[in-house]
């Protein structure tokens, strides 16, 4: 197997994990009386990772090979993308959670801001880990952010 | 086909997606019903029978919980019901088995004795009839149940339990039946025992006044020691049995038989008892039961004691917020009763939590359970503890999930100077006050002190039964909590 392709199974693999161990990942960076265990029991944790998860490997993919354009692959342009995917996921899981959690009457308005500031971070890890899984295959930003 | 390749990444990227899409929304619908009831607080029978029917309307699917007959394996549903619970946070219990009990049978004996027919006379306010006829209306299948007269004896009632329940005047009707001029404590106690099935609830209207034959020129406390002995050795043989002793209070209007004196005419109030005898067994099934809340909570009583009530596990569980908590730590979600993380409020060094525990069991009132004298706490570093009653209006959607079926909260408070400590709560289970202080020596007299509300040796002949069971009884429930900073 290629380097190519160790990175794309590495990438793939670290997802997945970050999914499977959900709970503790995201317990690891935060964590509020009463408001973890209602994201425990309402299933929130799966949900979030899961969106965080497509979304940052989306915009990468949207990156990559949807625009895949000559005149926007400079690592700036990589870096817009990660910032617009770093505010747009938690936001999206923000709604998610929030509309779950009205129709639980659990209201942690504060702690879910709190969380979604966390999620920012992981948005922003999954997004480096998808660039660089799939980068390879791109025809003209393969570079970005860093040269082969 | 180097375009195709070109997306390869793109396709793992989106089946990654789906994969984990469908991960997580392929939850079991049967898991999903058990897991919402729960969280939602609503682990009812009517949510129970939900879940069986979601079981029964796709019984290949779910045959690991239908029995071969094709009806519902309750023990694997409840087995798979309390695994979901336990996964939960905090961990949650659900005591389905009972949905499926073979119904309880109530049993009543109405003392009928010279000085009982005053209780129900026209003049007085009827609070003797009205207790018995609220305790078979409050019993599930109570138009089933079976009614004795007792005094030297114990003699079926004739009538049914429509007439006995419409009847005004019993003690008329019942004229006759037996010899009311005493009651046999001995033959009456050891009959009911003998008599009572599985899954039958017996209960005795009584005065407890204990009146045996000739005991004229008997001193007092050769009476009071005669009956404590009997109170015991009657109760001895029946270890599994439970009692619980309910003081009354109703209009008495007609002739007082003393134990060594005169009769005399007497009108005003006088206690009298409702005696509920079971298995300890059935009445704990009672007491989680909420179909039994009246029956066992008898309108108009004003004293209460369970004799031979096992030490209970309660439920309980740490609420992370609460009014009086101070300071911060965590539950373990590994070790059930372990608190982890403890810090203490920075201005204050002070730690106070708080733990939501289900007191329904214990068949207390609120204010046994709200007075912190009842507990004795045991710690290395001296925590006290405060107890209030739940407030329903307290209850919000971020904490039902802690409040919900508790009754009580108990607020811990002290100074965590050790890197660990073990709190230790004895709700004790002492001889009651009240019994004494309901207690008469003489009854010679209406004008003696408390004649309206004390009962003649009530205290011997209760002591008795209490002595018999107290090898069982020390502490009503032990809740042990262990604290790591």
């Amino acid at each position: 197997m290629d380097k190519k392709g160790i990175y794309l199974i590495t990438g793939i693999v670290a997802t997945v994990l970050f999914w499977v161990f959900r709970v503790e990942v995201y317990e690891g960076l935060f964590q509020a009386p009463g408001f973890s265990d209602a994201m425990y029991n309402t299933g929130i944790y799966g949900i979030v990772g899961l969106i965080t998860a497509a979304m940052a490997w989306g915009a990468a993919a949207i990156f990559y090979y949807a625009i895949n354009s000559v005149q926007f692959c400079r690592w700036w342009h990589w870096l817009c993308i990660l910032a617009i995917v770093t505010i747009m996921a938690p936001i999206v899981c923000y709604f998610v959670n929030s509309s779950i959690f009205d129709s639980e009457n659990y209201s942690y308005a504060a702690e879910m801001v709190s969380f979604e500031g966390v999620n920012m971070i992981f948005t922003a890890v999954l997004y480096v880990v998808a660039s660089f899984s799939i980068r390879w295959w791109s025809t003209n930003c393969r570079h970005t952010p860093f040269p082969q | 086909m180097k375009k195709i390749f070109n997306f390869s990444p793109l396709f793992v990227a989106g089946m990654l997606a789906i994969g984990l899409l469908l991960s997580s929304c392929g939850k079991d619908a049967l898991q999903k019903a058990v897991k919402d009831a729960f969280i939602k607080g609503d682990t009812t029978e009517v949510a129970y029978e939900a879940i069986c029917d979601i079981i029964t309307s796709n019984a290949e699917k779910y045959s690991d919980y239908v029995d071969t007959n094709g009806n519902i394996n309750v023990d694997a549903l409840d087995q798979m019901i309390n695994e979901v619970g336990q996964n939960l946070r905090p961990p949650m219990t659900w005591n389905t088995k009972r949905y499926g009990q073979k119904s309880l049978s109530l049993s009543i004996y109405f003392e009928r004795s010279g000085s009982m027919v005053p209780y129900d006379q026209a003049s007085g306010g009827g609070q003797l009839k009205k207790a018995v006829n609220d305790l078979i209306n409050f019993f599930p299948g109570g138009e089933n149940a079976s009614i004795n007269i007792v005094n030297d004896n114990i003699y079926p009632y004739n009538g049914t339990v429509e007439s006995f329940l419409q009847d005004r005047d019993i003690y008329a009707s019942t004229k006759g039946v037996g010899d009311a001029s005493y009651t046999d404590f001995k033959v009456i106690f050891d009959k009911i025992f003998q008599a009572q099935k599985p899954g039958n609830v017996a209960v005795l209207i009584t005065d407890l006044i204990y009146s045996p034959k000739n005991t004229a020129g008997v001193s007092v406390d050769k009476i009071f020691n005669e009956e404590n002995s009997l109170a015991t050795s009657i109760f001895t043989k029946y270890k599994g049995k439970s009692i619980i002793v309910n003081q009354l209070r109703g209009d008495y209007d007609g002739q007082y038989y003393p134990y060594n004196g005169q009769p005399f005419q007497y009108k005003g109030q006088r206690p009298f008892y409702a005696i509920i005898i079971a298995d300890a067994s059935t009445i704990d099934r009672m007491a989680k039961d909420n179909r039994f809340a009246n029956f066992l909570n008898l309108s108009g009583t004003i004293n209460s004691y369970r004799f031979n009530q096992a030490n209970t596990t309660l439920d309980y569980k740490l609420v992370p917020v609460w009014n009086n908590n101070a300071g911060r730590c965590r539950e373990s979600r590994d070790q059930k009763g372990l608190i982890t993380n403890c810090e203490a409020d920075r201005e204050t060094g002070i730690l106070a939590f708080s733990v939501a525990v289900n007191f329904n069991g214990l068949q207390k009132d609120d204010a046994f359970l709200s007075n912190p004298s009842n507990f004795t706490l045991q710690s290395q570093n001296g925590f006290t503890v405060k107890v209030e009653k739940i407030d329903p209006s307290a209850i919000t959607g971020n904490n039902k999930a802690y409040l919900e079926g508790m009754t009580h909260v108990l607020t811990f408070t002290g100074k965590l100077g050790t890197a660990k400590d073990e709190i230790t709560v004895n709700l004790r289970n002492d001889f009651p006050a009240w019994i004494e202080q309901s207690t008469s020596r003489d009854d010679s007299s209406a004008s003696a002190t408390g004649f309206a509300t004390t009962t003649f040796g009530l205290e011997r002949f209760l002591r008795g039964i209490y002595d018999a069971f107290s090898a069982s009884q020390s502490n009503y429930t032990t809740m042990t909590i262990k604290l790591e900073k």
